[in-house]
Parts: structure tokens; sequence; C-alpha cells
């Protein structure tokens, strides 16, 4: 079942496993569905308003029988560069948060140090200051540094969400990384960072993808930092795209209703993609 | 180059956290007779229509003074973060446009020049909005048009009813009450917890003679008693303690509401939903005599102290080109606001007559920060934490406001 | 940058490669965390408005602000909100997302694909997703209260947003639906790193169903759920954009929290110094949690 199966001296392969006799599980798939239509209702609700004519829900029925399609064609027309900038964004976020993350994690999750309980403070520490907080203190720092308006500074500041998560997330799943198996291929020679790449990060696949996931999942929703560093139009996650259907006086909610689905498509194609990976990790049994 | 910064960075970093003046970009050289041909523009006209419509004036102005404009536009509630951003590493735009009420904010911290440093001339405008754009006894903005607070009302309704458009709160009041039915209340209007909730009070208050500066006076609690009574009676909905005006104008677009008190730049709005006719009158006056005083809205165009002279001339008149007559006209049809130069009102409500009682209120409304300047911001708190506790039923209209400043 | 060696037996080179590992994510932090929270504790020790960023002068004025904070008439009402949003959000959250966790733990068909659609709540941006449920909590015309009614659940409309005493309920139940797509990606996949044989060997002494999750899924799932917890009551501490998107604070100030002060001090009122002690006092009360979540850890890690 789990990328755990190497470190059991497994007699019996998965696969040959007695499976108990097949239920039909139809049932927990409309369980789920219900469960699903509960959580989604509001996403509906969203979808709907994106299709009335003048985003006012108070007019809606209950299904868009007179769609409008007008926020749509003004969303594909306007945001599509900005959803390509979120896309790079989140994903370099995610490469660069696992890089840094994921070495910490591994040293603090199986080598006890005296001051473990310091940094894990510190890390957690940094979890509780408010966003605003330190969007403030980059945007003077990034102003020097010229990285105001770039992709590798929202990447960078992105990645304060994902880091000491990602380091806090790996290191619980670490944890149960029997020292042993590592210490195997010690004693054959191997080095800590080649025992680290190739026998550590398998393991740790799972916990890999679904930080790697959150890590996205941060990025992507982030608007604070693309609001507070950047100053032109170069650079503008799909966020910010929303944001700007948001006047003053006036918002143009069939707009920013529309670019939210549209948002979510490839966000969702990603999740469904990573999480085949994940179950596909769960079911191919050990990593040799 | 870089390096230094990063220095800088570092030494930021360990020590001295608020040395930015220290490492500030230094980009700000003053040679009065260099040639200006770019200037940079910041504002909250980040939706449509209003962003292209203010795009078409600037480009008029820039076009006349032969400048390129870089513009960036920024959600209305992040403006001021921005501006303050922006003052502490010394990167504020060339022109920028404040919300009339937070002109006296940042002019009090030196980030604006007065704009008499520039010879502009500010003759004309309406005294109102002039209050708003002065700080001790400066000039810092001008604003093209402006726009306040009306009676909207929906015709069919109120013809099928038998009832005129109400001129006196009791009028409104029996107005709001036979107009109530099924789900159709009477009246909406915003008493939100923001500024917004205290911007739609004033008319109210200001009409009845009640004064920002004493919020306890027993007028201040009638005007809220009167918005009270309405809620509880029923003519009015419970949730406008949590609508936006936004939320009031759906309601009347969707026919849930009969009258409302709103402002003219919903009128773009309400023309997507044709099947509602609808007419705007001023806002109700409490007794015989009284005039309708309602606050002044609309964003000012100033000139920050970015500390490069020939930059700020330039700016400056960028500032007086988008007021310019032709201008003020031009955004006032398109934006349906009103404007500035109370000269311009004849020709503007021929042109467009719907905009009649607006730009009659506009001739008296008054600022929000002509008798307070920057403490408005604290005494609005006060003003829509009253009204709420009173809406809520937490407080009477008497003691609300005392309650609310017990802060 | 690196730490010192302390011990020289000979694993010189191994303590380089395990600083090296390190070191990328402690730069990190304290450039991306450390200078910003020095900057915020300044900051709350002097005046420091709307004028200091022009001027750069800000009066060191001591703990001024933080009796300014403390002593405000809001402050109680802020704590209490804030404590009740919390508890609220995460108990909803985690018992919520345990269940959906242990539901999907099981194969079924399109298991995978539901499992990945739960996440999308977290895909929307906060302001739309507030507008989203400000409408339909809507007391007159959402569509909450005409479900409600029509199954026969209430008389009344129910004043979701508009009535002091309703108006947190609403808030934390919006937060919980938020936050319920992080709590069941994470409890899923410390649950999918227990090992079946465990449960296989239980059912034999015959732990099933309630009993196997007592005895072999939570003590298993222990260390991911206490950072589940940890980080959510973290997280919670600071929400803001649907508190903001909501109902402002309002109405009456019910929904007032230590977060919503911090940030109304700086941004309505720009009372920057102010805003920076709400700020602080909210990370000093998250920071008693982590202790907590370390001594927890730290048992844990000993057994």
């Amino acid at each position: 079942m789990t990328t755990l199966d190497i470190t059991t001296a497994r007699s019996v392969p998965a696969r040959l496993r007695p499976r108990k006799a097949n239920r039909p599980k139809l049932g927990h798939t409309a369980v789920g569905l219900l469960m699903l239509a509960v959580m989604l209702f509001p996403v509906y609700w969203m979808v709907n308003a994106s299709l009335q004519p003048s985003g006012n829900t108070l007019t809606a029925d209950f299904l868009p029988l007179n769609p409008s399609f007008e926020g749509y064609e003004k969303a594909i027309a306007q945001q599509g560069p900005n959803l390509l900038t979120s896309l790079v964004i989140s994903l370099g976020t995610v490469v660069f948060s696992l890089a840094v993350a994921a070495p910490a994690a591994y040293m603090l999750a199986q080598f006890r140090f005296r001051w473990i309980n310091a940094a894990l403070l510190a890390i957690l520490i940094s979890q509780m200051i408010p966003g605003i907080v330190i969007a403030n203190a980059l945007y003077a720092a990034y102003n020097d540094l010229g990285l105001l308006n770039s992709i590798p500074g929202l990447i960078l500041a992105d990645s304060t969400h994902a880091i000491p998560f990602v380091i806090l997330i790996m290191r619980a799943f670490m944890m149960r990384i029997p020292p042993s198996i590592v210490e195997a291929a010690r004693v054959d020679g191997a080095g800590l960072v080649r025992a680290f790449v190739s026998i550590v990060l398998p393991i740790s696949r799972n916990s890999l993808i679904t930080a790697g996931l959150f890590a996205f999942l941060f990025s992507w929703s982030d608007f604070l930092f693309a609001l507070t560093l950047t100053t032109t139009e170069d650079v503008r996650p799909v966020t910010l795209g929303i944001y700007q259907y948001l006047g003053t006086q006036v918002s143009n909610w069939s707009a920013v209703m529309a670019t939210a689905v549209l948002s979510s498509l490839p966000a969702i194609v990603l999740l469904v993609l990573a999480q085949k990976y994940i179950a596909a990790g769960a079911t191919g049994g050990a990593v040799k | 180059m870089k390096k230094a910064s990063l220095t800088c960075l570092m030494a930021m970093a360990a020590i001295a956290p608020l040395a930015l003046t220290a490492c500030g970009g230094g980009s700000s050289q003053s040679a009065p007779n260099e040639k200006v041909d770019s200037l940079t523009v910041l504002d909250y006209y980040n939706n449509e229509p209003d962003k292209t419509h203010i795009q078409g004036a600037l480009d008029k102005c820039a076009e006349q003074l032969g400048v390129t404009l870089k513009r960036e536009t920024v959600p209305g509630k992040d403006l001021i973060q921005k501006v303050l951003q922006r003052s502490s590493s010394r990167t504020l735009p060339d022109v920028l446009m404040l919300d009339n009420p937070d002109v006296q904010e940042i002019a009090a911290t030196g980030g604006l020049a007065p704009l008499d440093d520039f010879g502009v001339d500010t003759s004309g405008f309406a005294q109102g909005m002039l209050d708003a754009a002065t700080y001790e006894g400066k000039v810092y903005g001008l604003a093209p048009t402006a726009n306040t607070l009306g009676l909207f009302y929906n015709k069919e309704m109120l013809t099928a009813a038998g009832i005129q458009p109400p001129k006196t709160w009791d009028e409104l009041e029996a107005a709001a009450e036979k107009l109530t039915t099924g789900d159709r209340y009477g009246l909406a209007f915003s008493a939100i917890a923001t500024y917004e909730g205290s911007w739609q009070f004033l008319p109210f208050m200001w009409t009845n003679g009640g004064e920002e500066t004493d919020l306890k006076s027993p007028k201040v609690a009638e005007a809220l008693g009167f918005i009270d009574g309405l809620v509880s009676s029923g003519s009015a909905s419970k949730s406008v303690v949590n609508w936006s005006q936004a939320d009031v104008r759906d309601q009347f677009a969707a026919g849930k509401a009969a009258m409302m008190i709103n402002g003219p730049w919903q009128i773009p709005s309400l023309a997507k939903t044709p099947n509602i006719k609808w007419a705007a009158v001023q806002v109700p006056v409490n007794g015989q005599g009284q005039t309708p005083v309602a606050p002044l809205g609309g964003e000012v165009w100033t000139v920050p102290q970015t500390g490069n002279k020939a930059k700020q001339a330039k700016s400056a008149e960028l500032v007086q080109c988008i007021s310019s007559d032709e201008n003020q006209l031009a955004l006032a049809k398109e934006r349906f606001t009103v404007p500035t130069k109370t000269a311009l009102a004849g020709e503007y409500v021929k042109a467009v007559p719907e905009m009649a009682a607006f730009t009659e209120q506009v001739a008296n409304a008054q600022s929000r920060t002509g008798k307070l300047g920057k403490e408005w911001p604290k005494t609005a708190t006060v003003m829509y934490t009253a009204i709420q506790l009173a809406l809520t039923d937490q407080a009477s209209p008497q003691e609300a406001f005392t309650k609310a400043e017990a802060k | 940058m690196a730490e010192r060696d302390r011990r020289r037996r000979g694993f010189r080179r191994e303590h380089l490669v395990q600083a090296l590992f390190l070191a990328p994510a402690a730069l990190f932090l304290l450039l991306f965390f450390g200078y910003p929270v020095v900057k915020n504790v300044v900051m709350s020790l002097q005046e420091y408005t709307t004028r200091t960023f022009f001027t750069g002068e800000a009066p060191w004025v001591g703990l001024a602000n933080y009796a300014t904070a403390v002593g405000s008439s809001l402050f109680a009402p802020a704590m209490l909100n804030t404590a009740l949003f919390t508890l609220g959000s995460i108990a909803g959250q985690f018992v919520i997302g345990l269940a959906l966790a242990n539901f999907f733990k099981r194969r079924f068909p399109l298991s995978g694909f539901l499992r990945s659609m739960l996440l999308l709540p977290w895909l929307l941006p906060l302001i739309v997703s507030s507008a989203t449920w400000r409408s339909m909590l809507d007391q007159d015309s959402g569509i909450l209260n005409a479900f409600l009614r029509n199954l026969g659940v209430i008389q009344e409309p129910v004043p979701w947003l508009t009535s002091p005493s309703v108006a947190l309920l609403a808030v934390v139940l919006v937060n919980i639906w938020v936050g319920i797509p992080f709590n069941v990606t994470l409890l899923y996949g410390g649950l999918q790193e227990i090992p079946e044989e465990l449960y296989e060997a239980g059912a034999v002494d015959g732990a099933t169903g309630w009993k196997a999750f007592w005895h072999i899924t939570w003590p298993n799932l222990r260390p991911v759920a206490s950072v589940v917890l940890v980080l959510g009551v973290v997280y919670t501490l600071k929400v803001l954009d649907i508190i903001l998107g909501l109902t402002n604070g309002g109405p009456a100030n019910a929904t007032q929290t230590l977060a919503v002060r911090s940030y109304q001090e700086s941004f309505v009122n720009f009372q920057f110094g102010v805003g920076a002690a709400f700020s602080n006092i909210l990370i000093l009360i998250s920071l008693v949690f982590a202790v907590v979540y370390l001594r927890m850890n730290r048992r844990a890690v000993d057994e």
C-alpha cells in the first residue's frame, strides 16, 4: 500500500495478498459525490453568477437558463498572459521551495541536534507573521535590489508561504523513515548527499508531492505579494488580474467570477495529475 | 552597484530596519531645465469603464504637453498603502490621484507639493472640493468632477402606489412603508462597517444640522433615530448593516427595493437592467426650510514631492489640464459625475438631464474633511460603529455615539 | 553563516555536509522573516504614522502603543472573538477534514478525482469566495436561508451576517469551508503512510472500526495531526481577508479579531505603531501555542 514497503521485510508482495471480496463500491462513490456537491456548492453558485447578465445573484435562478458569456469573453481576452505568469510563478515556487526545504527537513527529522527545538520554534514563528508585515518589509528591500516587477522576486516572496510549511510537513513525514535504511546505504560507502538523493527522496515521494501541491496552491492563491511587489503590468499574476475588475465604485462581478472559474481550470488539471501520480506511487509498491 | 545594495540590505536586516532613507534609491536628482518627456501616474481607476475614460483624458493632456505617461492602477482600498510604500522608498509617482478625504492626510506627511508653487489656477472650483484638497491654507490638488448622494426611486413602483417622490423625512418614511410588500423593501441604503456606511449617513446628519465635530448632539441622534426607525419598522432591510453601496444598487436593480440612497456612479450599471425605470431626487430633508446637504465624493489629482522640480512643474500642468473645462465636461458626461467648476453646471445639465438633482446637490455639498482634516478617519469609524450599534439594537440612537466613542 | 563544528572527531566533513543541507533554509528564514519581524517590533515601539513614511522620523514611545492596544475597549472582545473564531474553525476543519480523509482512504471508483476536486475551494481567491458566500448568506434573498426554509429547518430567516450574535458563527462556518481542503490533503497523506499490516494485525486482535481508529490510526497519525493542528491554529489566528470580505469586523464589532484590529489600526486609522503592537500580540499568542506543540512533540519523540 505504501512507499514504506521496503522498510518492512514484506513476505507477500502486495499484489499477491488476498483481496477482500469485491463489494460494489459504487455506494461509496455516491456518498463521495454527495459530499463533494455540498463542499462545492458555493463554487457552483459562483459559476452561476458568472453566467448572469449583470452578475447580480439577487435575480439569479438556480440554473443559469439565459447564460451570458460576456464575462468570459472579457476574461479570455484579458487574462491569458496573466494565467501563464501565475503558472510560471507557482511552478517556480514549487521547485525552489522543495529544493530549499527538503534537505533541511531531512536534517531536522533524522539528526538529533541540541538546538532542534529552537530551530522548529523559529520555523513556526515564521508562520505566525501576518503576510502584510512581510510584504511591507520586502517592498523596501526589493526596491533596492531591483527585484520589484520580476518573476524571481515573486517566486522568492511566495516561497515565504511555502518553505517553513514544507519543512514542517516533510519533517513530520520523514520522522517515520527508519534510520536503519539510510545507515545501511552509508555502510556501503554512500555519502550523505547520495543517500539523500537515491534513498530518502524516493521514499518520501508522496510527501514531496503533497508538499509541492501545497507550495503550488499557496503561490497560486497569493494576492498580497502580487499587489505589493509589482508596480507595472509587466508581471501580473491572475489574482491581481481578478482584482482589476473590482473597482472602487463599481465592480464587474461577472468578469471576476468568470476569471476565477477560468483560472481554476489549469490548476484543477494539475491537481488531478498530481493525485494520479500519488496513486500510482501508492500502488506501484516498492522503490528499488 | 548591486553589491552595494546587497550590503545595504544586510545592514538593514542586521541593525537598523528603519534606515530606509539611507539606502533609498537616489534617483531624484534635480535639474530645473532638463527636458521632461515622460511622467508616471498612479490612480485607482482599475476597472472598466472608468479606466478607459480616465485614460482618454490623460492621453489628451499628455499629447498637449508633449510627454508620454506610464500609468499604474491599483485596487481602491490598497492605494494608500501603495502611496506610503512609495514615499518610504522615494519612488512616488509624478502624478498621484487620491480619494478626496485622504488628501489632507497625505499632504500632512509632507509628501505633496502645494499647487501654487507651480502657479496653478484654482479659481472657479466648488468650495467643498477645494476644502477637501486644502491643508494648512494651501491647495494640494484638483478634481475634474465630483459625485454625491441622492435618492433614486423606481418610477413604476411609485406610480403604481400613487406616491410622489418624497421631499421630507416624513414623506420618505410613509413612502417606504407603503412600498414595502412581499420580498420588496421600500428603501435600501448602506450602513456597512466601513467608511461607506458613514458617508451614506452624512446627508441625513448634515441636513438636520448635525456636525461631525459634535456627534453627541441631539440633531445627530435624531438623524440616526430616523434611519433606525426605517429598519426597525421593516421598511428597510436589516441587512443594510452588511450592504455596500454596490449591494444596495443590486437590490434596487433586482426590484427588491423601491428607493435607494446612492450616487450617480451607479447609473452606468443601472443601464444594464433597462426594465428598471428610475429617476433621482435630492436626499429628503427633516423639516421645512432645510437645505439638503450631502457629502462630496470624487478623486483629486495631486503632485507628489519627488524632488525633481522640472518633472513636478510638468505634472502640475497635467493636473491643471485634467481639470480643464473641456475635460471636466467630457469626463462628467462619460462617467455620470458632476463638473467641479460651478460655472459648467448649466451646460452639463442640458447635456445630461438625469443628472439635474445630483448637480444641484453638489452645489451645496460639503467635504468630509473640511472641518476635521486628518481626524476624519477616526470620526468616520465612530460614526459607522454607532450606526451599527443602533441598527443591531445594541444601543439606542441617543447613546450609540457615546458608546461608539468609548474606544 | 554555517554553524561552527563543535566536536572535532573526524566528522568534520560530515558536519559540513549537514550544515550545507540546512544553510539555504536558514538563510532564507533569516532574510525573509527575521528582517520583517525585527522591523515590526521596532515599529511597535515608535509613534509610526503616515508622516514617518515620508520623513523617516518616528519618535520612540516605549510601550505606549501596547498600552493603547490593550487599553482600547475593543481589545477584550477582539481577544474573545479571536479565541472563539480559532477554536471553532479548527475544531470544524479538523474533524470534518479527518472524516473526509478517512472516507477517501478507501479506494472506490473516482475517489482520486473527487479528492482532488475537494481542493477547489482553495484555488479561488478569497475575495471571490467571500463575495459568493455573502450573497449566499444574505438574510432576505440568500440561497442558504431559502434552502433551510424549504427543508422546514427554520421558520424565520437567519440573520447570518446582520446580527451580532450570529455573525461570528457565520464567519467561522465560511472559514471552516475554506480550511477543509488543507486538512483533508495533509491528513490523507498521513493516513497513507500508515502500513496496512498494522490494520491487518489489529483486525486479528479484533480491533476494527472505532477501535482500530483509536488504537492504530490515531497514534500513528499523531506527528502529522499535531503539525496540522498547530499550523491550523497559527494560520487561523491571522485570518484577515475572509472576515474583511464578509463583515469587515461588523456588525457592531461582533467579528473584530486581533488580526482585523491590527489591519484597521494600520491601514484605516494610519496608526502603524498601534497596528504593529496588535500584530505582535498576535504573534505572541501564536508562540504560546507553538511552545505547547513542541512539548507535545518532544514527548512523542521520546516515546
